[in-house]
């Protein structure tokens, strides 16, 4: 029987972020928030496994106590527990904190044959917490998952490189960051909605670690980024086919 | 004082989203265009368990609560109004008599298929002659030995074409006027029961009406639903559930005319700047948003009193009426802001003009809604 832990993150959802004019700042007052996308993967992942070849998935999560709303939201989507890690300090935690937190929790609290994340996150996307949580837990770690085949005590992973797949294996426990191309998740029907309320979380604090995670990341400063256009305008002159030509040049688009 | 959703009607509310931009947004235009029925997308949410939300979970329902099922309806319908219609029918119009009148066995057996969204409901009222004087109508409905023996015809049923459960409204002793009308659970393999032509609507048309005509139409005794001579009353206490229901479609309608708006507006560009800029758009969008927020709020709270088991019939009333002229009105301006390209086919707001105004129709007129608040406030 497999025990799977997944983890993930409570995250503003960037369809809700406005950007208000000349200034560039972002106004945060009335977004929304979500798991964070790739996350969703692993929660899908997890559960098709467990479908697949029975266990257990639990999810745990760390965050400020505003994240408890995503707790039913994570566990509508098919874990059978939730792990809630929270204190009010962990709104700007620097992914070696939060990796170090799970490592913890983990190794204290759950028995694990696997444990999945997504690849990066929706908001930062430093694609950190996975390795690293490997990393402390001293178990193997496949990054930019597409595939997980599981027999008997060994995990066989397919990578998507930026030149073709890589297929390693590696024996369990172990633990893969999976890639949104891994699977679609399922969207929860109103039952299983309805029946997360029901469903058991293990609430803990900064109290109930050991290590100290103070916060350590300080955002100065949050603007939208712009794109300035060229403004150079061409006709369809044959004659201006040139002066494209030299304006790429220029600007060592070609060579 | 609350007005917070709970984090469960926030989540379904997400997932009714996520649904519609998978499966229906794709859909949409091609169903509008060729008046179809997309069968796979029902089953679909049957699997997600939508098609009997408030009711309770031993009858084949969800077990959650109308203010939750008002959510679906109005996200559906803020994608495809006829797919919201179709939910809408089927939970308030069909599933609710027999939840509310039925025997135990009426519910085991017809409630249950319902609920589970293994069989399409129905719900036969309006005839030919009879439309908002529902208390008119001629079909009748005798009793033969075991079996009571329907006649007449039903006008503008929407989903008969695909029903195999219909409730059917019929006068069992017209000296009575309206309280000699009783209510009827008719199978739809029920000799004598005819389904006509789907009909070709203005708007809602991925959505199916067609006429409903019984000719010595034989079922057996006990499917009478409630007592003889109930079936005005259950007519009416039905219809007055179905209005939440039709409110919160005029508002998917009127929220997904506001959504187009908004996100036509900041592109289209004229006189060098995005339209969104001038001051005659702006105070469109700004009108279509309050009364937007105004129809939820009617709405979430006509919905709220259900579930708070307090009287809903005014509070409906209000909510249909001011949720469908909303929609009427507002689909009317995103068209305005859209100019010309809102009015060709394939835009989704001159869709969502079509699709409005049956809402200011069915289930009771807006004339009806108005009379049925000032004698609520009158009597």
């Amino acid at each position: 029987m497999l025990k799977i832990i997944v983890c993930f993150k409570w995250v503003i959802d960037e369809a809700d972020i406005k950007v208000s004019g000349k200034s560039r700042e972002l106004d945060l007052s009335r977004v929304a928030y979500k798991i964070s996308d790739y996350d969703r993967n692993a929660i899908e992942e997890a559960v098709r496994l467990q479908e697949q070849l029975g266990g257990s998935v639990v999810a745990v999560t760390v965050g400020p106590p505003t994240a408890k709303q995503s707790l039913k939201d994570a566990l509508s989507r098919g874990p059978e527990k939730a792990v809630f890690v929270s204190d009010p300090a962990f709104d700007s935690l620097e992914p070696a904190q939060t990796a170090a937190i799970l490592a913890e929790v983990i190794t204290k609290n759950l028995e694990y044959d696997l444990i999945i994340c997504g690849e990066g996150s929706s908001d930062l996307y430093a694609q950190q917490v996975g390795p690293r949580l490997a990393e402390k837990l001293g178990i193997p770690c496949a990054t930019y998952v597409e595939k997980i085949i599981i027999k008997d005590k060994e995990l066989i992973a397919e990578r998507k490189m930026r030149d073709g797949i890589e297929v390693v294996s590696m024996p369990l426990p172990a633990l893969v960051t999976v890639m949104p191309t891994i699977n679609t998740p399922r969207i929860p029907s109103l039952k299983q909605v309805l029946g997360a309320a029901k469903k058991p979380v293990v609430n803990l604090s900064a109290k109930d670690l050991e290590g100290k995670y103070e916060p350590c990341l300080k955002t100065t400063s949050l603007l939208a980024a712009t794109m300035e256009r060229k403004r150079i305008k061409f006709t369809d002159d044959p004659q201006d086919i040139r002066k494209v030509v030299d304006a790429l040049l220029k600007e060592g688009v070609i060579s | 004082m609350d007005f917070r959703l709970t984090e469960e009607q926030e989540i379904i509310r997400q997932s009714v989203r996520e649904f519609a931009a998978k499966y229906i947004d794709p859909i949409a235009n091609e169903c509008d265009e060729n008046k179809h029925f997309p069968m796979e997308v029902f089953k679909k949410i049957a699997e997600q368990e939508w098609m009997g939300i408030p009711y309770p979970q031993e009858y084949g329902g969800a077990g959650s609560d109308y203010l939750t099922y008002v959510i679906v309806i109005e996200e559906l319908s803020r994608a495809d109004a006829g797919i919201g219609f179709t939910v809408e029918c089927h939970t308030s119009l069909a599933a609710f008599p027999i939840f509310k009148y039925g025997t135990e066995e009426q519910k085991q057996k017809y409630l249950v298929p319902l609920c589970k969204g293994e069989k399409f409901g129905s719900f036969c009222l309006t005839e030919p002659g009879a439309g908002t004087d529902a208390g008119s109508a001629q079909t009748t409905a005798v009793l033969d030995g075991n079996e009571w023996v329907l006649n007449g015809s039903k006008m503008f049923i929407s989903n008969s074409p695909i029903a195999e459960i219909f409730i059917v409204f019929a006068m069992t002793d017209k000296s009575k006027g309206t309280k000699g009308m009783s209510a009827f659970i008719v199978p739809r393999e029920a000799p004598g029961l005819r389904v006509g032509e789907h009909l070709n609507k203005m708007g809602i048309r991925s959505s199916l009406t067609a006429e409903v005509i019984f000719k010595d139409c034989r079922i057996p005794k006990e499917n009478l639903l409630g007592q003889e001579g109930q079936g005005f009353k259950i007519a009416m206490h039905t219809l007055d559930g179905g209005r939440i229901g039709i409110a919160a479609q005029a508002l998917g309608i009127a929220q997904a005319a506001l959504d187009e708006s908004i996100k036509y507006s900041k592109e289209r560009v004229q006189f060098g700047k995005p339209i969104a800029s001038f001051q005659a758009i702006q105070w469109m969008i700004a009108d279509m948003a309050t009364d937007i927020q105004a129809a939820r709020f009617l709405t979430y709270h006509a919905a709220w009193c259900y579930d708070q088991g307090l009287p809903y019939n005014k509070e409906a009333a209000m909510a249909k009426l001011f949720a469908a002229e909303c929609a009427a009105r507002h689909t009317n301006r995103a068209v305005q802001i859209h100019g010309g390209y809102g009015y060709i086919k394939g835009h989704k707001v001159e869709r969502l003009y079509r699709d409005a105004k049956i809402t200011e129709i069915y289930e009771g007129t807006s004339e009806v809604q108005r009379m049925v608040i000032a004698n609520n406030l009158l009597r």
